[in-house]
C-alpha cells in the first residue's frame, strides 16, 4: 500500500533522510523509531506531502505522491488520518465540532455526520464529552479527540507522530489499546515514537532510523548492510 | 447553518471589537456614499427641472386658424431638440395673467382676453439649441414674436442659472465622488488589516485544516464570509441611517423647494431610489469584502 524507494531529504547541508526503502502493506501496524533528529517526523511529513523529497519515490496505492500537483494534495491528505503529539485540536470548537470539521473537509453531506461522529466518539470513549471544549479535557482525552478526528473520515492509513509523547504511561497504554483495536479493524497504522516500553509491549513491526537511514527493520529482522559495516 | 458561515459568525462574536471597528468604518463609508448619491440625484433633478421648464414662448399672430396652430405644434413636437410643447389660448393667457396679478385686482379688471396673444410654449432638451431654434421659429408665418424665459433669482438669463447649477452639480459629483473613493479605500484597508489579524490569530487552525486535507477554498471561506458579514452589516446600517435622515428631512425639503423635485415626492419612487442605492452598495460591499479578504489571505500566506 505504501512504498518508499530511495527517498532522500536534505535541509541545506543536513541530511535528514538518506536512501530510505521500505514497503508497508494493508492493515499493517508499523513503528518508526529512533533517537530525536533521526528523521521520524520528516518521514511522516514526506508521506503527508508536507515536504518533497530531494530524490526517490513515495507510492501510496501505486500513486507516486511526490509527483502530485499541489491541487491534488488535499485529496491525498483526505485519505490519510493524522494524529499529532500536540493533539492539534481546534480550541474554539467543541469536541463534536472538532470531529465534524474533518467530515466537512471531505465534503460529506451534513445528514451523514451524526452517525459517523457518534460512532467514533463511542469508539474512543468520548461520547459524554462531545459538547465540551478542548480546554475542559485532559491530555489523554485530547489525544483521543485527535484520533477520533483522524478516524471519522474512514482513512485507509493513519499516521501518528509521537501520539503518546505528552501522556503518562497509563494513559498512553490505553491509547495504544485503542490503536490496536483500530488496526484490527483493517486500518494501517504508521506510528513514529521513541517510547521503548510501548514498542516492546505492542510487538509490531519496527523500522528504526539512525542518522537519516534505516538502521533496522524488524520485518527483515536484519540490520542494513551499511549499518553492519559501521558496527 | 453552513459550517463556514457558522465559523465566520463565531469569529465575529469572539472578537467583537475588531468586528465593531470594521463595521463602524463601513457604516460611515456607506452612509456618506448614500448621502452623496442622494445629493447627486437631487442636483441632477434640480438641473433637469430648470432645463426642462417652458423656456421658449412663441406668441402667435391673431386670427390664425387652429389647423395652422396645430401644424406648428406637431412640427415642434416632432423636433427632437424640443420637449413638452403646450398651447396656451388667449383665455388661458388671461387666467395666467390674473393669477400673476392676484395681489392687484385693478390690473386684471382692465384687460380682456383679446389683448393677450395665444402662444405655443415649449422647453428645450438642451439650452445650447435655443438660439438656432428661436431663429427658425421666427421665420414661421404664424409667429408674431418669440420670447425666452429669463430673470430667475436675479440672474440675467436662464442659461446663467442652469450653468451655475451645472457647475454646482459637477462639484457635488466630483468632490463627493473623490470623498467617497477616499472613504471606500480606507474601508478596504481596514478590512485587509482586520482580516489579516484574524488570519494570524487563526494560523494554528489553518495549519490543522491544511494537514487534514482542507482545500484552500475551504480554509478561505470563513474568512471571506466574515468580511461579507462586516460589509453587509456596514452597508445596511449606513444606508438605513441615511434613509431615516432623508425621510426626516423630506417634508421640510419639499416645503422649502416647492415644486423643484430635490427628492422624489412619491413615497414609492423614494423607496425605489433608495432600493437601487442599497443594491448598488451591497455589490460594492461584496466586492470590497471578497477582494479585501482574498488579498489579506494572500499577504498572510506570503509571510
Amino acid at each position: 500500500m505504501l512504498k518508499l524507494e530511495n527517498v532522500t531529504k536534505t535541509f541545506g547541508k543536513i541530511v535528514a533522510l538518506k536512501d530510505i526503502n521500505f514497503n508497508i502493506g494493508d492493515s499493517e501496524f508499523v513503528f518508526i523509531t529512533g533517537a530525536s533528529g533521526a528523521g521520524k517526523t520528516t518521514l511522516l511529513r514526506l508521506m503527508l506531502r508536507e515536504l518533497l523529497p530531494d530524490s526517490g519515490k513515495i507510492e501510496l496505492d501505486k500513486e507516486d505522491i511526490t509527483k502530485l500537483p499541489s491541487k491534488q494534495i488535499p485529496r491525498l491528505r483526505q485519505k490519510i488520518g493524522v494524529v499529532f503529539q500536540d493533539f492539534k485540536v481546534l480550541g474554539e470548537r467543541t469536541i463534536k465540532e472538532n470531529v465534524e470539521v474533518a467530515l466537512a473537509v471531505i465534503g460529506l453531506p451534513k445528514n451523514d455526520w451524526e452517525a459517523r461522529v457518534e460512532h467514533v466518539l463511542k469508539l474512543v470513549g468520548l461520547t459524554d464529552r462531545a459538547d465540551l471544549f478542548p480546554a475542559q479535557l485532559s491530555g489523554g482525552e485530547l489525544q483521543r479527540v485527535s484520533l477520533a478526528r483522524a478516524l471519522v473520515v474512514n482513512p485507509k492509513i493513519i499516521l501518528a507522530d509521537e501520539p503518546t509523547g505528552n501522556l503518562d504511561w497509563e494513559t498512553a497504554d490505553k491509547l495504544m489499546d485503542l490503536f490496536e483495536k483500530i488496526n484490527s479493524e483493517g486500518k494501517s497504522i504508521i506510528m513514529a515514537t521513541h517510547n521503548k516500553l510501548i514498542i516492546d509491549k505492542m510487538n509490531k513491526r519496527v523500522i528504526e532510523l539512525k542518522e537519516g537511514g534505516v538502521f533496522s527493520d524488524s520485518e527483515s529482522k536484519v540490520k542494513t548492510k551499511s549499518e553492519k559495516g559501521k558496527k | 447553518m453552513n459550517i463556514h458561515i457558522k465559523t465566520a459568525w463565531d469569529h465575529v462574536r469572539r472578537a467583537p471589537f475588531q468586528a465593531m471597528a470594521a463595521i463602524f468604518v463601513l457604516t460611515i463609508t456607506f452612509f456618506v456614499i448614500t448621502i452623496i448619491t442622494i445629493l447627486g440625484y437631487s442636483s441632477s433633478q434640480v438641473l433637469k427641472y430648470f432645463e426642462t421648464r417652458p423656456q421658449v414662448i412663441t406668441f402667435l399672430k391673431d386670427d390664425i386658424t387652429p389647423e395652422k396652430i396645430s401644424a406648428l405644434q406637431n412640427k415642434l413636437e416632432a423636433d427632437n431638440r424640443v420637449s413638452e410643447v403646450s398651447y396656451i389660448s388667449k383665455e388661458q393667457a388671461l387666467e395666467i395673467y390674473k393669477k400673476a396679478t392676484a395681489g392687484n385686482p385693478l390690473l386684471s379688471e382692465l384687460v380682456s382676453p383679446s389683448i393677450f396673444p395665444a402662444s405655443l410654449e415649449f422647453s428645450l432638451v438642451d439650452l445650447s439649441y435655443a438660439n438656432d431654434l428661436i431663429e427658425e421659429i421666427k421665420g414661421e408665418e404664424i409667429v408674431d414674436q418669440v420670447g425666452f424665459t429669463a430673470s430667475l433669482g436675479g440672474e440675467e438669463t436662464l442659461s446663467d442659472v442652469v450653468n451655475r447649477l451645472r457647475t454646482f452639480s459637477n462639484y457635488i459629483k466630483i468632490g463627493g465622488g473623490a470623498f467617497a473613493l477616499l472613504l471606500t479605500s480606507t474601508s478596504f484597508l481596514v478590512l485587509i488589516v482586520i482580516i489579516g489579524m484574524r488570519m494570524t490569530s487563526r494560523r494554528g487552525e489553518i495549519e490543522v485544516l491544511d494537514l487534514i486535507g482542507a482545500t484552500p477554498g475551504f480554509i478561505r471561506s470563513p474568512i471571506i464570509y466574515e468580511a461579507i458579514i462586516y460589509a453587509i452589516t456596514g452597508v445596511f446600517i449606513g444606508w438605513l441611517i441615511a434613509l431615516l435622515l432623508v425621510l426626516y428631512a423630506t417634508p421640510s425639503l419639499i416645503s422649502y423647494f416647492g415644486e423643484i423635485p430635490v427628492v422624489p415626492k412619491d413615497t414609492l419612487k423614494l423607496f425605489g431610489l433608495f432600493g437601487l442605492i442599497l443594491g448598488a452598495e451591497f455589490l460594492i460591499g461584496l466586492f470590497l469584502a471578497v477582494s479585501g479578504s482574498i488579498l489579506a489571505v494572500l499577504r498572510v500566506k506570503r509571510k
